[in-house]
């Protein structure tokens, strides 16, 4: 079909395309590919505080990381959506992450950042205190999580020199209170 | 091929006979700031740009008699420009019928057949007159055709309205089939759905009702989604018929620089929504015009480089996850990142710590261009941050990615179809909201005589009706003013038989806004029924003007009101 297209667009130019759309798409491809899946059983977190806890979720399902425009506020939407974001023409929730693991609210600071990631096809904004930095960790690095409140959303616990991180992940975040019904299979949506 | 033609030729008609019947319009015009004595330039340059538009069409689709008949009116209004009386009626009586024949040669072409001969004879007969009117010792005055700005806006209104009204799309049998189809599954469940309501409204209802309403409700559900995604598809155009307008386009500015530049069309048969469409071409031009006056080397630059003499604009579609990704591509220098770091210092911005992406995307931020002078190309208008919002307003991002020396690729990531709505945008507080037009019987000042406080139902009359108010902030929930109910504007709702008036401090116009679907998690929201995304980026809720109405009928003023307070804002109390 594309052959027939590049006939309508004139003579001898069919040839001629093929360098530039070749170029075209090798600079697409270079920096458009997804982060390798990491071998073996060492993964990527990437890791934020919520007040003085690091928390670290798979970097697979982080999308990207935005300073924090407006938010706007939705009449009626639950208490831990704080509104919805625009991410280059897309409309995302904006959800408090505080709220959705229990600490207490807070205001905006300059280090807050939204966490782009995507579960089950459908993409979220996850507001957070700040962003730390993109961590590797083993599989026996991450030990089960103590039998405290605070982390029953955690999957495990991974130390790094001095600090502790909690690790778990999107869903686990997004999954308490009503955020469990949001995700439940939806229903195909045309 | 035959069908894209056929598609190619539909869009042709729909676009350029329009324009031929507003030149009509503009020249009965013309006649009337004559007889005024009013200045008729601007008038006569509407016409020309009009008329530039309809040649240029006409040049792509291969219509030369077409092209011919408007060339040459190109040149009669050139010479009516400067002519009086008996002279300037010979010549606008001249331009009308060579307007009606421009209308009925778009006619056939729709039939297949352009007639030659009948435009032959009208631009031999406009020749003869124009030399009899102009006496025999002037020249014929040559045609200056309009300047570029000036046919991009006499083409995109055109291209605005194809959506609304005029524009017409072919629906294939077997869709018309499956359409009525899915009606008829709709009024099934409808009429079952009324039986089975019937039976609750008399009490005498089963436990097995309330399976059957879920069950009921499920398949219209489905069955109206089903029918939405038919329509959006009967909307879908091939995107040749918005690269194909580049022809030209490019041809003029290859022109104007003294240099060959050639178009390649890759994957023109993609087919996108035409409200996209008409959108994407202003955007289009930007890019290239861009791409022209920024990337493409002089002839001379490029034989150093060992580029061909001949430089290339390619023009890409293809569908990748269910949207559709359009590039623009050039084979020049690549993007001055020098030079884009040098304009971010100068507005204040550290880029020291920014890498060779974020330079790239800094073309995207307002009051960014880095043409070294204001030339013929660039420096018009449009930045690219009015491309990006355009571009973001349809649901799609842009981003670019260039090779220094080697060229410079934009990408428009966008949706496949829009779901688009007339929508009265408002504000209260510091928030703003959309309300579709559809709801909405009319806006009015809410002055205290309009009101009436009946215990803690605000009413407000509207043409000899009351009609039930509330505070659009209090409803929506808006954070500010205490004296909540004493705004200036009421909007009129109406949904279904039910009408009720919002009190809000502000509205503008009606526009028409790209509707997008809310996530699940805000299904709580039952008032908000989606959101657009309006200028500079902005997300705004669309009311759900159903729910809003019904609340509106229930809602009752706060609760034991200071008297007092009242009084003062609404003395009728």
């Amino acid at each position: 079909m594309s052959s027939d297209a590049r006939r309508s667009s004139g003579d001898s130019q069919a040839e001629s395309t093929e360098p530039l759309l070749a170029f075209a798409d090798a600079l697409l491809s270079s920096s458009q590919r997804e982060p390798g899946r990491a071998a073996g059983e060492v993964q990527q977190y990437v890791t934020f505080f919520l007040r003085d806890d690091e928390i670290g979720i798979p970097i697979l399902q982080c999308r990207e990381i935005v300073r924090v425009a407006a938010i706007t506020r939705v009449p009626e939407a639950p208490d831990h959506v704080r509104g919805v974001v625009n991410l280059r023409g897309r409309v995302l929730p904006a959800v408090d992450t505080r709220k959705c693991l229990g600490y207490e609210a807070a205001p905006l600071t300059a280090r807050s950042r939204l966490l782009v990631v995507e579960v089950a096809g459908r993409a979220f904004a996850l507001l957070v205190d700040r962003i730390a930095r993109i961590l590797k960790l083993a599989t026996a690095d991450i030990v089960a999580p103590p039998e405290n409140a605070r982390v029953r959303f955690a999957i495990g616990v991974a130390r790094d020199g001095d600090s502790t991180i909690t690790i778990t992940d999107a869903e686990r975040i997004l999954r308490p209170g009503s955020m469990a019904q949001a995700l439940a299979p939806r229903s195909e949506e045309a | 091929m035959e069908e894209l033609f056929a598609s190619l030729l539909r869009d042709f008609v729909d676009e350029t006979a329009p324009i031929a019947r507003e030149v009509d319009g503009l020249l009965l015009k013309l006649e009337a700031v004559w007889a005024e004595g009013g200045d008729a330039k601007p008038l006569l340059r509407a016409i020309r740009g009009g008329l530039h538009t309809i040649k240029g069409n006409s040049a792509m689709m291969g219509f030369s008699p077409i092209e011919r008949v408007a060339h040459a009116l190109e040149d009669v209004c050139a010479q009516v420009e400067n002519s009086r009386g008996r002279e300037q009626a010979s010549l606008s009586q001249l331009l009308f019928e060579g307007c009606d024949l421009l209308s009925a040669l778009i006619q056939a072409a729709l039939a297949g057949s352009v007639d030659g001969k009948s435009a032959d004879l009208f631009v031999v007969r406009a020749r003869e007159s124009m030399e009899a009117a102009a006496g025999p010792k002037s020249t014929p005055v040559p045609v200056e055709s309009p300047s570029r700005a000036e046919v991009a806006g006499s083409a995109s209104p055109s291209a605005a309205d194809s959506e609304e009204g005029r524009g017409s799309a072919r629906i294939a049998d077997r869709d018309v089939d499956d359409l009525l189809e899915l009606t008829g599954v709709t009024i099934v469940a409808q009429t079952e759905l009324a039986r089975v309501h019937g039976r609750v409204a008399r009490g005498q209802f089963e436990a097995s009702d309330i399976a059957l309403m879920d069950q009921l409700l499920t398949d219209l559900g489905r069955t109206t989604r089903e029918m939405r995604h038919k329509l959006l598809r009967v909307r879908l155009a091939p995107i040749a018929t918005l690269f194909r307008r580049f022809g030209r386009f490019l041809r003029d500015l290859a022109r104007e620089r003294g240099q060959a530049i050639e178009l390649c069309i890759e994957g023109g048969d993609t087919a996108v929504d035409r409200a996209i469409i008409s959108r994407l071409y202003e955007p289009l031009v930007h890019i290239v015009r861009n791409a022209v006056a920024h990337g493409i080397e002089s002839v001379d630059e490029r034989t150093a480089r060992g580029k061909p003499a001949k430089a290339q604009i390619l023009l890409s579609a293809r569908l990748r996850e269910g949207r559709v990704n359009i590039c623009v591509a050039d084979d020049g220098r690549g993007l001055d990142l020098r030079a884009i770091a040098a304009k971010a210092n100068a507005q204040g911005m550290d880029t020291s710590n920014c890498s060779e992406r974020d330079l790239q995307r800094l073309i995207f931020q307002s009051g960014f261009s880095t043409a070294p002078s204001v030339s013929n190309l660039a420096g018009r208008g449009v930045g690219l941050d009015v491309v990006a919002s355009v571009v973001q307003g349809l649901g799609g991002s842009i981003d670019v990615r260039a090779a220094s020396g080697r060229g410079t690729v934009f990408v428009l990531d966008l949706p496949v179809t829009v779901s688009l709505q007339k929508a009265l945008i408002f504000g209260v507080d510091s928030e703003t909201f959309a309300a579709p037009a559809g709801f909405i019987l009319d806006t009015m000042e809410s002055r205290e005589k309009n009101m009436q406080a009946i215990g803690r139902v605000l009413l407000v009359s509207w043409r000899g009706d009351f009609v039930r108010a509330v505070d659009a902030g209090r409803l929506l929930g808006c954070q500010g003013l205490a004296q909540a109910w004493a705004r200036p504007y009421a909007i009129i709702l109406q949904a279904g038989n039910k009408r009720g008036a919002l009190l809000v401090d502000w509205f503008s116009g009606v526009q028409e806004i790209v509707v997008k679907a809310l996530d699940e998690s805000l299904a709580s929201c039952r008032m908000i029924a989606g959101a657009t995304v309006l200028a500079q980026g902005r997300v705004v809720p669309i009311l759900d003007c159903v729910e809003v109405v019904r609340r509106t009928n229930v809602a009752l003023l706060p609760e034991a009101p200071s008297e007092a307070k009242v009084e003062a804002s609404y003395d009728v109390f």
